[in-house]
């Protein structure tokens, strides 16, 4: 305190900026191991991260990086979102010259309209073939059980953000659209008509349909899907990090016990060490202490092989190609095609065919034999199974492999339930006229 | 306090302590008002009032339309049947989706899905999965058609006029 006080005014003036600078970051870009370590832990932004990853959950060929393209066109999503509200106005007399609006007279309008579509259809494509990829690796069994349900959560509620947004430039597609898909609501059992009624805010789309879809799409869903990511995020950690190929080589035979914590319920990490530990008897048990672990999720203790790399660069670099091949992919659809945007709503002239936009296609396509079972009795059954999977396929085998032999029953009969998906929406896209009658596309 | 207090109050089995009976009754009271405030949020979200078209109202009169007459209504999605001096009214809503149907030379057919439906609304083809609602129809007091797409009847109940 003595020397602050014999500072001179000047030499205040002078670090100034720098005080400022360290006020701010504190540590400078890292040099050294512990630099690196530290950088996860005082950074607001990384601090999610651990700071220590496996090598082996880093491999491009293993995730495909569709979890975080997901995320990256949620961010997108978000960003060209508010700023299209800054001109959107939710009322069947203006949202549709909003549109036009939006391709006329206000800059990038297009562009951003287009930017937004886009991610839109990318993120339905992208989460579901996340969950392609978490199913292949076997990346939903213990201790990753409820993260997959997490997982399924979210790409409901991204397809009920797609299905709320669709309705918004309110021309022909959208209204029929929504038309078609509230009916269907309205078959589920005892609550059907009342979801429909609730939904649309009358017994017609309309006015309050609008309304409703807007609130759902630019405010209730985002926060629900915000915290479900958080969710979903923390967990990955908290389950021991991603799945991954196994190590290269076998733990030597003398190796010390993985780590076992003994610190109480709120810090057992159920890592898959600990989980191999469980099953086979353990020669030593030794016991560490939350400091051990706040490391990393699979930090090893001893002289196991330690095949962790550091979060800072290598994670953060991989997360940064990623972000950057998703936005330079979103912005060169942008410019090259425009989003759709069909007459303005004419109630008494529904298209024909109405179509939904792609990914509900195979469910019109369902829908077009069955109102009930193909619009509300095969889609729960499909869900609850997907949900109920890590439930009932408990068995550790082929974790983080492609296509494991020992779990050829399961991928096999998922495999047949994204094909028949495939193929229902193929069909619907391209292979119905007028009147839902089959035509050919060429 | 004269009565006596057992040892290792809080922590003795399954014995009903005081302090588990409030435990017990203050989560019932906040998973209780829990409820409460999810079934206001429901009832708050379901409208009492809607502001579209009225489900209630008048088509004009009896002479506008002549016998043998199919006026489809769609802003009101009514199909106006004059039979002699017989009027009914049955809904242009497919059954099906809710796709508005047009009046066909045999009847109804949606263009959504390719639901087809003859003359009195019957399903002779395509995914609908009933028949089409026929809704009532009265004289009022200034001698106009009023439909009531509220009230459902029997399909081949005409009103005279």
């Amino acid at each position: 305190m003595s020397n602050q006080t014999t500072t001179s005014p000047w030499k205040t003036l002078v670090a100034l900026p720098e005080n400022i600078w360290r006020s701010i970051f504190r540590n400078p870009l890292p040099s050294s191991d512990l630099g690196r370590a530290s950088t996860s832990f005082t950074n607001f932004f990384l601090h999610l991260h651990p700071v220590k990853v496996h090598r082996n959950s880093l491999k491009a060929t293993f995730t495909l990086g569709l979890g975080l393209i997901s995320f990256f066109l949620f961010f997108i999503l978000v960003v060209t979102g508010i700023l299209l509200m800054f001109y959107y106005v939710p009322s069947t007399t203006q949202a549709y010259d909003r549109m036009l609006d939006l391709r006329g007279t206000v800059a990038f309008g297009i562009f951003l309209r287009n930017m937004h579509r886009w991610a839109a259809h990318g993120m339905v494509a992208a989460v579901f073939l996340h969950m392609c990829r978490v199913f292949l690796t076997g990346s939903y069994k213990p201790p990753r059980e409820f993260n997959w349900v997490l997982g399924m959560l979210l790409l409901l509620v991204t397809l009920f953000m797609s299905f709320t947004g669709y309705l918004l430039p309110w021309d022909q597609l959208a209204f029929w659209a929504i038309t078609v898909g509230t009916s269907i609501a309205s078959y589920a059992p005892l609550v059907g008509k009342d979801v429909k009624f609730i939904l649309l805010g009358d017994s017609t789309v309309g006015q309050e349909a609008l309304l409703r879809f807007y609130v759902l799409h630019v405010a209730v869903l985002p926060a629900v899907l915000s915290l479900l990511v958080a969710i979903h995020f923390w967990r990955i950690r908290k389950d021991g990090g991603l799945s991954r190929p196994a190590e290269e080589d076998a733990l030597p035979a003398d190796a010390p016990a993985p780590v076992e914590v003994i610190s109480g319920p709120a810090v057992v990490m159920a890592t898959s060490a600990a989980a191999a530990a469980a099953a086979q008897p353990v020669l030593q048990k030794r016991q560490y202490g939350i400091q051990g672990l706040v490391r990393g999720p699979f930090t090893k203790v001893g002289n196991v092989p330690d095949r962790s790399v550091f979060a800072w660069p290598n994670l953060f670099m991989a997360e940064l190609v990623v972000f950057l091949i998703t936005v330079a992919g979103v912005l060169l659809v942008s410019l090259l095609f425009n989003a759709p945007l069909e007459e303005p709503v004419n109630v008494m002239h529904p298209p024909n065919p109405a179509k939904a936009p792609w990914y509900f296609l195979g469910l019109q396509e369902q829908v077009s034999y069955s109102a009930f079972w193909g619009g509300v009795g095969i889609p729960t059954i499909e869900v609850l199974l997907l949900l109920i999977v890590p439930y009932i396929d408990r068995k550790i085998v082929g974790v983080g492999r492609w296509f494991a032999q020992e779990r050829l029953l399961a991928n096999f009969l998922f495999l047949t339930f994204v094909i028949v998906n495939v193929i229902l929406i193929i069909v619907g896209t391209f292979f119905r006229g007028p009147n839902w009658e089959f035509v050919s596309p060429w | 306090m004269k009565t006596p207090v057992k040892p290792a109050l809080e922590e003795s089995g399954d014995a009903m302590t005081r302090r588990r009976v409030l435990s017990w009754l203050s989560g019932f009271g906040l998973f209780g008002s829990l409820i409460i405030t999810a079934l206001s949020n429901l009832i708050f979200i379901k409208p009492r009032a809607t502001y579209g078209q009225p489900n209630r109202f008048s088509i004009g009169k009896p002479e506008d339309f002549p016998p043998g007459a199919r006026v489809s209504l769609d802003t009101r999605r009514v199909c106006i049947v004059r039979d002699g001096d017989k009027v009914a009214a049955i809904s242009t809503t497919c059954t099906h989706l809710g796709c508005i149907i047009s009046v066909s030379e045999t009847g109804f057919s949606c263009p959504c899905h390719g639901s087809r439906y003859d003359q009195d609304g019957n399903v002779t083809g395509g995914p609908a999965p009933r028949a089409l609602p026929w809704f009532q129809v009265s004289l009022a007091p200034n001698g106009e058609i009023e439909v009531d797409k509220d009230t459902e009847i029997e399909a081949g109940n005409y009103l005279r006029v």
